[in-house]
């Protein structure tokens, strides 16, 4: 694994955080952290340099502390993070081996889609093409956000995908350096948003809700069955190209190096008096009062995290993408 | 004692009539001297029964003027609402050979009971004609008849049956506080009844239109009522003690009143043009006035001053009578740091002077308290706490029971927040309140009626203003206060025409 300062040219450890121009990338990243520091396992989420640190902290209060979204930023690609796995402690085993798991860092950039080439003038800025596919082609774990909410208004989330994954085919294949014809990265791909009313009474319309015994309560989609709903939403996407999303995932990913996760960065909301997860309210976002009258959701008030930031699986595809990267290297090492 | 043919026909005729129920068919078919007569009888959804008479079908050789019977009137020609024409008549009858005429004559309803009656010696083609029927029907009931013609039979037993269903006459009721009028039914004869019988009922009658008051007789269908008839009389506006006469089922004769004329107009048109409410009801008015105080601050104002308008005209038609209160209602916090301002129960039931003096200070002091014209209210912008202000003004009115006669007046533009998640994504009522659930528990208040004036127009309007603005609702800019109130019931709102009597109140 990598243990420098953040991406070098060729590093194939790096995980790019990817999606359409305002999925949540930056929030995404700001959750990581939280659920990182929420988890106090071995993993957590460093800047490679200082000013990628202060970024990373400044993410970080806006989300907990003013409980505002961080702001669409051009400049993501100037900053460098790496998620890194402290040493367990090791002991010896009953043959007298040493166990426990070596540190490992990992590259983490968070990549725009190139708005600009796609029109995406909303929320967000592109980021140079060329750049993206260079990004890309260097990391071997991609986490992908689908931006369920975002597809129903927009329904642009297959035209980001297709090009740049057309692209990014025709640079890395061209060579026949993989052999099969398929890109050589892990997939994570993150249903995002599982916080909004429409992506949770979805899941629980398909019976797909499972309420796990942690603190909170809040529900959970097994990643077992996220795939299910991330197919039911592309299907309630008006625009109906969003159902080609994923044979275009199949068409250039091995279908075993694809995982689904339904994740939410800001979590449901949970009453901080009462510690618990309640079916009846749970909206973790709430709109600030505007001086042009009466409005109703969707009207563009600025909108502000009402409660505590719990992210739900925001952790697992990066731990899934590290591990599954990692296990692939040290198949690579020991194979000489 | 031996019943005589004529008596054993009658009892028979009778027994087959009783039971005609749904859509059971009886077909009675007269064999005489002249040709055969059938006739058609079912039972119609009052439960009166309805037939019709064939043209007869004569023997080879007779003709229609030869005929004696030619001349007997048909028991459903004679008065009878609803019966159909016989088909033909009987100046069109035709000759046919007895057995022909026996099998034109069994053209029946497979399902149909059929009694045949033999009214001519047997003989001839009579006896012919009986022989075929029994061989084409050999289920029917085969009869001697008397020196009774059987259209005079049917008709005096279908005249001397007894009501199958009760009969009431359609009136209107008023609520004694609000005025609202409603339909009802005033009972004339129950079940079993048998003609002659005599029902007296009081009714009051209000100025009608040019073609005035409509007198309808229901009769009770699985509690549901179906038109028996519906006659119109021009009346002076009064008291009337009105006799009702059962002539025989399906026909009603009032006495007491001018003569009734047949109604012409659709059952519908006549609903429709009952009026909402009658005449303004005297007595004590309590208005409650809720108003939101969210959105900018001229919004704000013209709230206030819309409100003002109202006390002043309903204290000016209710001398005295008037209490008000003033309730405000703002917009819940889901922030921390704004601190949540509950329902704000300014006036509760005094003077209109002192609730005038109340709505001024209020002006005064948002007035102050603004920062510009587009001032907002600090706190969630998508709904207000209307379902507080009704759980408030609910919980104050108490158990429903009095007849006061209240008005809940809501003056805003927001929606109230849902009890629980919802798709509109408006945020739960912190406290769970259910909106819907508080209206119902209003609406249970025998003496309370619904006011709104919105800022929004109705088709942008959530649609719980058009619940809050049940019985009167208007736009912020284009309120009319005298109209408002008249369509409140709490005003007199000018002539009214009334369609039906009203039951008159002891």
């Amino acid at each position: 694994m990598s243990s420098d300062q953040g991406r070098r040219p060729g590093d194939p450890h790096s995980i790019a955080i990817w999606g359409a121009p305002g999925s949540g990338k930056t929030t995404f990243l700001a959750a990581l952290n939280i659920a990182l520091i929420l988890k106090n396992g071995p993993w957590r989420i460093i800047g490679a340099d200082p000013g990628s640190l202060d970024f990373l902290k400044e993410m970080t209060d806006k989300l907990t502390h003013q409980r505002r979204f961080p702001e669409a930023t051009s400049t993501l690609s100037d900053y460098r993070w790496l998620l890194s796995r402290r040493p367990e402690e090791q002991v010896k085993g009953l043959l007298g081996r040493r166990k426990g798991s070596p540190a490992w860092r990992i590259g983490v950039n968070v990549l725009d889609a190139p708005g600009r080439s796609f029109g995406a003038e909303r929320t967000g800025h592109g980021t140079d093409r060329e750049a993206l596919i260079d990004e890309l082609a260097l990391s071997r774990g991609i986490v992908y956000l689908f931006d369920p909410i975002r597809e129903l208004t927009d329904g642009d989330a297959f035209s980001h995908l297709h090009g740049v994954l057309a692209d990014l085919a025709g640079r890395m294949l061209a060579k026949d350096e993989f052999g099969d014809d398929m890109l050589p990265h892990y997939l994570a791909v993150c249903v995002t948003k599982f916080d909004e009313i429409k992506v949770l009474e979805t899941a629980e319309k398909l019976g797909l809700l499972g309420y796990p015994e942690d603190v909170q309560e809040s529900p959970r989609v097994d990643d077992e069955d996220a795939e299910e709903l991330f197919r039911e939403l592309c299907a309630a996407s008006p625009s109906g190209n969003a159902r080609l999303v994923l044979p275009t995932l199949n068409q250039f990913f091995h279908p075993e190096r694809i995982k689904f996760f339904v994740t939410s960065s800001i979590g449901f909301y949970v009453d901080p008096e009462k510690g618990r997860f309640d079916p009846d309210d749970v909206q973790n976002l709430t709109p600030e009062a505007s001086a042009d009258g009466p409005q109703g959701p969707g009207s563009g008030n600025r909108i502000r995290i009402r409660g505590p930031v719990g992210p739900i699986n925001v952790m697992e595809p990066m731990i899934w993408l590290g591990q599954r990267m990692a296990g692939e290297q040290q198949g690579k090492e020991a194979g000489g | 004692m031996t019943e005589s043919g004529e008596d054993l026909l009658r009892r028979a005729l009778t027994e087959a009539i009783a039971e005609l129920a749904g859509s059971r068919r009886l077909v009675v078919v007269e064999v005489a001297a002249e040709g055969v007569t059938a006739f058609d009888l079912h039972r119609d959804e009052a439960g009166t029964s309805r037939g019709r008479e064939r043209p007869m079908t004569r023997w080879a050789g007779q003709t229609a003027e030869g005929g004696g019977d030619g001349a007997t009137p048909s028991p459903f020609e004679e008065g009878s609402e609803g019966a159909t024409p016989a088909e033909g008549g009987r100046d069109g009858a035709t000759a046919f050979p007895a057995e022909e005429a026996a099998v034109r004559a069994t053209w029946l309803p497979v399902d149909a009971r059929v009694v045949l009656v033999r009214s001519a010696p047997d003989g001839g083609p009579v006896g012919r004609a009986m022989e075929a029927l029994r061989a084409a029907r050999p289920d029917a009931l085969a009869l001697n008849g008397g020196g009774v013609p059987v259209a005079v039979l049917l008709r005096e037993i279908v005249a001397a049956e007894p009501l199958r269903r009760p009969y009431d006459l359609v009136v209107l009721r008023r609520h004694p506080v609000t005025g609202r009028l409603r339909l009802a039914c005033q009972p004339l004869f129950a079940m079993e009844t048998r003609r002659g019988a005599l029902s007296e009922v009081t009714v009051q009658c209000e100025p009608s239109d040019e073609r005035g008051t409509v007198f309808a007789v229901v009769a009770w269908q699985d509690r549901r009522p179906v038109l028996v008839s519906v006659h119109a009389v021009k009346l002076p506006p009064g008291r009337y003690e009105v006799t009702a006469m059962l002539e025989r089922p399906g026909r009603v004769r009032f006495s007491g009143l001018p003569s009734l004329t047949r109604e012409d107009r659709s059952w519908t048109e006549l609903v429709s043009s009952v009026p909402a409410r009658l005449g303004p009801p005297s007595g004590p008015a309590h208005l409650i006035c809720a108003v939101e105080t969210t959105g900018p601050e001229v919004q704000l104002g013209e709230r206030l001053r819309r409100v003002s308008q109202l006390v002043t005209e309903l204290a000016g038609e209710l001398s005295g009578l008037l209490q008000v209160s003033l309730v405000t209602y703002g917009a819940h916090s889901y922030d921390p740091r704004i601190p949540e301002r509950p329902v704000d129960v300014v006036d509760w039931e005094v003077s209109p002077d002192d609730a005038q003096e109340s709505l001024k200070i209020l002006e005064e002091s948002r007035a102050g308290r603004a920062t510009g014209h587009g001032a907002a209210e600090p706190g969630y912008p998508y709904a207000a706490q209307v379902e507080d202000m009704l759980a408030e003004v609910a919980g104050r009115l108490g158990p429903p029971g009095g007849r006061r006669r209240t008005v809940l007046l809501t003056v805003g533009a927001r929606p109230p927040h849902p009890p629980r998640r919802h798709a509109s994504e408006i945020l739960p009522c912190p406290r769970r309140v259910d909106w819907e659930r508080q209206v119902r528990d209003l609406q249970r208040h025998p003496g309370l009626v619904f006011g709104a004036i919105c800022d929004q127009p109705p088709e942008r309007a959530h649609p719980a203003w058009a619940r809050l603005g049940e019985n009167a609702s208007a736009h912020l800019d284009t309120l009319d206060p005298q109209g408002f109130c008249a369509d409140l019931g709490v005003t007199a709102p000018g002539v009214q025409r009334v369609p039906f009597p009203l039951m008159a109140m002891p």
